[in-house]
C-alpha cells in the first residue's frame, strides 16, 4: 500500500501520509465545533482519533469524507483534496468509509452484503453480465470466492446464507468491516466500531484490525472504546472542545496530563 | 367578466371538495407519515349510498344522507383497522401508499359490482332553483358545499388544537415512537386519523354529488385532485391543502372554459410537476419537513423467496417446455389471447420488478410507457406503413426520451413524492392520449393498427402471437437474470434499502437509478407495442392510470424483487375473469382485494408461496443428500 503522491500537487502534507488533515476548521451557527485540527495518518499504521463526548470527532470524520462541507482547512487524500466530491467519487479513489450504527444491506445475505463491497473493482458492465458472458462470469465467480475467504477470516464463513440484519450486533459489524475490506480501501475509515459491541466482540475487532495493518492496509480509526484504541493503534490523536491537545503513541497518550484532564476533569485530577 | 365569476365559483365548489379531500391527506399523513389513497372511493361510496336510500327508497334526504355518512364512516373504520393500522406495522411507507391504492381499486370494485357501470344524479338538497344575485346565479348546492367544508374545517382544526385527543394526533405526528413511550396508543390515533380523513370524503362525497355526475370510478377523479392539491399546497400544513384544493378547483375550471376540458388535466400536473421540482414541499411549507424520516428507514426489506440453483433449471426446462406446448393443448382462442396478454404484460412486470422490486423506486404510471410505446408503434405503422419491428424501436426511443425528462423530476424524489410524480407522468399521458385526437384517436381509440410481422411473416392468430411473445418473454427474463444475479442486482438491492452506504461503496446511486428505470421504460414502451399489435387497436383505457395500478397489483400479487413472480400476478388477474366469464364484474373488486391480502398476509406473493412449497417437497424424500449442495449453491440462487 504505497501511497503514490502527486507530485505538482504543492501541499505542506507529510510525505508518504496517506491522509493529510490541514487547519481543519467548522463552524455551525455561533459555535466553533472543530478550531485548525491538523494531523496526518501514515501508511501502514493505524490511527486512532479519541476525545470525550463532544470533542468533535466524528465532526471531523464526516469532514474528511465530505457529507459535511469545511469553513476552512484542506484533507488531502493521495495528495489530492477532497473538497466538494461526492461519496461515489472518494470511494472510488480508494477513501472506504464504515457507519456508527452498523449499516449492513437488509433483505441481501451476509455474503451478498460482502460482495457489494466489491462493485468498486468490478470491470465487467450489465450488458456483459446480461448477456451471461464467460469474462462476467469469472469475474462473479472470483468475487464470491473472495468475500468467502474474507468472511472465512472472521468466522462468519457458516453464516454466509444468513440473512445481514438476522445476525447480532457484533457479527454485523465485522461484516460491514470486512465488506470495507472487499473494496481493497486505500484508507479504511471506521467510524466507531466498537459502539454497541461486548468485550469478546471487541476483541474479535481488535484481532481483525491487526490483521488488516499486516495486510498493509491504513486504518483511520474514530473510536471512544480505550482498550481497543490502545490494543491497536499506533498513533493516538486526542481531541476535546474542537482542538487537538495530544499526538503521540498509545503509551505516550497515557502518560499525557492534559489527557487525563480532558477525560476525568480538572478537579478530580488535581485532587488525586 | 360575469361569466368568469360564474366560472369562478363553479371553481370555488370543486375546488372545496378537493380542499377537503386534501385535508383528509394532510391529517393522515402527518399522524401516520403515510399517504391514503382510499379517500376518493369513500367518498363515492358516499355518494352511492345515499342515492340509494334518497331515491331508490325513497327516504327523505335528511335521513338518507345522514345515515350514507355514517354507514359509509363504519365502512372505513372496519376496513382500515384490518388492513391500514396492521399495514402501517409492517410495511415501508412507499408499500403502504400501494396498500391504500388496493383498497382504492377495491372500493371501485365494490362499487362498480353493487351499483353496475351507469352514472348517477342525485337530486340537491333545497331544490333546483339557483339563487339569484343580481346577474350571477349561484345554484344552492354550491352553499351546501361551501357550508360542510367550512364546518369540516372548523371542527378539524378545533378538535386538533383544543382538545386532549388533538394533542394526543399531534404528538404522533411530531414523534410517534416517543408519544407511544408516553401511553398514548398509537395505532388507535392511527384508526382516528383514518376515521376522520373517511368522514370529511364522506361529507364532500354526499354534498358535491348533485353538482356532478358519479359512477364507480369517480372517486379516483377525487382521490387524485385532493392528492395534487394537497401536494400543490403542501401536505405537511391544513392551509396548505385548503389553498391547494381551491387554488387546484379554480384552476381547473378556469382551463376548462377558456383552454379546452381536454386539456385542464395535464394543466394541473404539469404545475403539480412543477411544484415538485421548484418546490417539493408545497407552497405552504409548514417548516416541520422532517416527519417523513421517523418512519421510512425503519421497514424491514422482506426477505424475497429464493429458488436454489439446482432447482432453478429444473424449473426453468419444465417452464419452457410448458409453455411450448400449451398451445398444442388449449385450442380456446379466448383462453389463448387471454395468455398473450398475460405474457405482453409481464414485460412490463420485468421492467417495473427491476425498478420497484430491485430499486425500491415506486412507479404508478408505469402503463403511460406502454401508451406511449403502443401509440408511437400505431400512429407510424398506420400513417407511415412503418414495419413494426422499427415502429417498436421508435416508441422505445420516444419513451426513453419522455423518461429522461421526467427523471429529472424523479432522480431527486423518494417515497410518496416519487410516488406522486409518476402518477402524476401515468394521468398526464392520459389526457395527452384523450386530447391529441389527431394521432391518437382520442376516446375512441387508435383504430386499424397492423398486426405484427418481420420481413413480411404476419403473426395474426393468438398462436402466433403466443410464441412471439413468450420467445420475447424467455429472452428478456434469461439476461435480466444474468444482470440481477451479479453486481448490477446487487448494486441495485444495495441502493434500495440504504443509498448512504451504497454510495460510501463507491456505487453510483443515481446512475443505477436511472438505468433501472429506463430498462423499466423500454420493456413498458416495447410491451405497448406489442399490446397495440396483438389487438389491432389501442384506446386510453387499455393503457391508462387503471392498467398502471393494476400493473402494481400484479407485482405484489405474484411476489416483488422475484423477477419471476410477476407471471403469476399476470396469469392470475388476466386469466380469471376469462375463464370465468359472469365474473368479470368482480375483476375490479379481486384485484383490488387480492393485492390488499398480499400486502399483509403473503408477502412474498405467489411466488414465494410456490417455492417454499416446491424446496420443502424437494428436500423431504431425500434430505442427507440434498443438504450438501443446497447450501453450496443457494448464495448464488436467483
Amino acid at each position: 500500500m504505497t501511497a503514490v503522491m502527486n507530485a505538482s500537487t504543492k501541499t505542506e502534507a507529510a510525505a508518504g501520509a496517506v491522509l493529510s488533515v490541514r487547519h481543519l476548521s467548522k463552524s455551525f451557527g455561533g459555535l466553533k465545533a472543530i478550531n485548525d485540527v491538523t494531523f496526518d495518518a501514515a501508511p501502514d499504521q493505524v490511527t486512532a482519533l479519541i476525545g470525550p463526548n463532544g470533542a468533535g470527532k466524528t465532526t471531523v470524520f464526516n469532514l474528511i469524507t465530505s457529507i459535511l462541507s469545511r469553513d476552512a482547512g484542506q484533507v488531502l487524500f493521495l495528495g489530492r483534496d477532497l473538497a466538494g466530491m461526492s461519496a461515489v467519487k472518494i470511494a472510488d479513489m480508494g477513501l472506504i468509509r464504515t457507519f456508527q450504527s452498523a449499516r449492513v444491506f437488509p433483505g441481501m445475505t451476509a455474503i451478498e452484503n460482502v460482495m457489494v463491497g466489491g462493485h468498486r473493482l468490478a470491470s465487467r458492465s450489465a450488458a456483459s453480465e446480461m448477456l451471461w458472458l464467460p469474462a462476467a462470469r469469472n469475474e462473479e465467480r472470483g468475487m464470491l470466492r473472495r468475500a468467502e475467504q474474507m468472511l472465512d477470516l472472521v468466522g462468519l464463513a457458516p453464516f454466509k446464507d444468513t440473512q445481514a440484519t438476522e445476525l447480532p450486533m457484533g457479527a454485523q459489524k465485522l461484516l460491514e468491516v470486512v465488506r470495507a475490506l472487499v473494496a481493497q480501501p486505500k484508507l479504511l475509515c471506521l467510524d466507531e466500531p466498537a459502539a454497541g459491541l461486548n468485550d469478546t466482540e471487541t476483541r474479535e475487532l481488535a484481532n481483525l484490525l491487526r490483521a488488516v495493518r499486516t495486510l498493509g492496509i491504513p486504518v483511520l480509526l474514530v473510536e471512544h472504546n480505550m482498550s481497543l484504541v490502545m490494543n491497536v493503534a499506533d498513533q493516538v490523536i486526542v481531541m476535546d472542545s474542537g482542538a487537538i491537545i495530544a499526538k503521540g503513541t498509545p503509551s505516550e497518550i497515557q502518560q499525557n496530563s492534559r489527557v487525563i484532564e480532558a477525560y476525568l476533569g480538572r478537579e478530580h485530577h488535581a485532587a488525586s | 367578466m360575469l361569466e368568469f365569476l360564474q366560472i369562478c365559483i363553479g371553481g370555488l365548489v370543486v375546488g372545496s371538495i378537493y380542499a377537503a379531500i386534501a385535508l383528509g391527506f394532510s391529517l393522515v399523513y402527518r399522524v401516520t407519515g403515510a399517504i391514503n389513497l382510499s379517500q376518493g372511493g369513500f367518498a363515492i361510496v358516499a355518494a352511492m349510498i345515499g342515492y340509494t336510500l334518497g331515491v331508490s327508497f325513497g327516504w327523505p334526504l335528511w335521513v338518507a344522507i345522514p345515515c350514507a355518512v355514517t354507514a359509509t364512516v363504519a365502512i372505513g373504520t372496519a376496513l382500515g383497522a384490518f388492513t391500514f393500522v396492521p399495514g402501517l406495522a409492517r410495511l415501508s411507507n412507499a408499500n403502504v401508499l400501494m396498500l391504500t391504492a388496493g383498497l382504492l381499486t377495491m372500493i371501485e370494485g365494490f362499487a362498480l359490482v353493487v351499483w353496475g357501470s351507469q352514472p348517477y344524479a342525485m337530486p340537491p338538497f333545497s331544490g333546483e332553483a339557483p339563487l339569484v344575485f343580481g346577474p350571477i346565479r349561484v345554484p344552492t348546492q354550491a352553499f351546501w358545499v361551501f357550508g360542510a367544508t367550512a364546518v369540516c374545517i372548523t371542527a378539524l382544526w378545533i378538535l386538533v388544537a383544543k382538545t386532549k385527543l388533538g394533542k394526543g394526533l399531534r404528538a404522533c405526528a411530531e414523534n410517534p415512537a416517543a408519544a407511544s413511550l408516553m401511553g398514548i396508543n398509537v395505532p388507535r390515533m392511527t384508526l382516528l386519523s383514518f376515521a376522520l380523513a373517511t368522514l370529511i370524503a364522506a361529507i364532500a362525497g354526499v354534498t358535491v354529488a348533485p353538482t356532478t355526475s358519479l359512477q364507480f370510478d369517480t372517486g379516483r377523479l377525487f382521490t387524485i385532485s385532493g392528492f395534487v392539491a394537497a401536494a400543490i399546497g403542501g401536505i405537511m400544513s391544513f392551509p396548505g391543502a385548503i389553498i391547494g384544493g381551491l387554488f387546484l378547483g379554480l384552476l381547473t375550471q378556469l382551463a376548462t372554459a377558456y383552454i379546452s376540458s381536454l386539456f385542464s388535466t395535464a394543466i394541473s400536473l404539469l404545475i403539480l410537476l412543477a411544484v415538485l421540482i421548484w418546490r417539493p414541499y408545497g407552497l405552504v411549507h409548514a417548516g416541520t419537513g422532517k416527519r417523513q424520516d421517523t418512519r421510512d428507514e425503519v421497514k424491514s426489506v422482506g426477505h424475497a423467496a429464493k429458488l436454489p440453483v439446482s432447482l432453478a433449471w429444473s424449473f426453468a426446462a419444465l417452464a419452457l417446455v410448458t409453455a411450448v406446448f400449451v398451445p398444442f393443448v388449449v385450442t380456446d382462442n379466448g383462453i389463448l389471447s387471454g395468455l398473450v396478454i398475460a405474457g405482453i404484460l409481464f414485460m412490463t412486470l420485468m421492467g417495473l420488478d427491476v425498478l420497484m422490486g430491485y430499486a425500491g423506486q415506486v412507479s404508478l404510471g408505469q402503463a403511460g410507457f406502454m401508451a406511449i410505446g403502443g401509440y408511437t408503434s400505431g400512429y407510424l405503422s398506420i400513417n407511415y406503413e412503418l414495419a413494426p419491428l422499427l415502429s417498436i424501436f421508435a416508441g422505445i426511443g420516444v419513451s426513453l426520451a419522455c423518461a429522461l425528462v421526467l427523471s429529472v423530476v424523479t432522480l431527486r424524489l423518494r417515497g410518496l413524492y416519487l410516488a406522486l410524480a409518476t402518477l402524476a407522468f401515468g394521468l398526464l399521458v392520459d389526457s395527452c392520449a384523450v386530447g391529441f385526437l389527431d394521432i391518437t384517436g382520442g376516446p375512441s381509440g387508435l383504430v386499424g393498427i397492423p398486426s405484427f410481422s418481420v420481413a413480411g411473416v404476419e403473426f395474426a392468430t393468438p398462436r402466433a402471437m403466443y410464441y412471439v411473445v413468450f420467445a420475447l418473454d424467455a429472452v428478456i427474463f434469461l439476461g435480466l437474470t444474468g444482470a440481477l444475479r451479479s453486481s448490477f442486482g446487487r448494486a441495485l438491492k444495495a441502493i434500495r434499502s440504504d443509498q448512504m452506504a451504497a454510495a460510501a461503496l463507491g456505487i453510483n446511486t443515481v446512475r443505477y437509478k436511472l438505468a433501472a428505470f429506463m430498462i423499466s421504460v423500454t420493456l413498458a414502451s416495447l410491451a405497448g407495442s406489442m399490446y397495440a399489435f396483438f389487438f389491432n387497436f389501442l384506446s386510453p383505457e387499455m393503457v391508462g392510470t387503471g392498467r398502471s395500478l393494476e400493473l402494481v397489483a400484479m407485482l405484489i400479487v405474484g411476489g416483488e424483487s422475484t423477477l419471476f413472480g410477476g407471471m403469476f400476478g399476470a396469469l392470475l388477474l388476466t386469466l380469471l375473469p376469462t375463464v370465468f366469464q359472469p365474473l368479470a364484474v368482480y375483476k375490479t373488486f379481486a384485484s383490488g382485494a387480492l393485492l390488499v391480502v398480499s400486502f399483509l398476509y403473503l408477502p412474498q406473493g405467489l411466488y414465494g408461496a410456490i417455492v417454499g412449497m416446491a424446496v420443502r417437497l424437494a428436500r423431504s424424500p431425500r434430505k442427507a443428500v440434498s443438504k450438501e449442495p443446497a447450501s453450496e449453491t443457494s448464495a448464488r440462487a436467483l
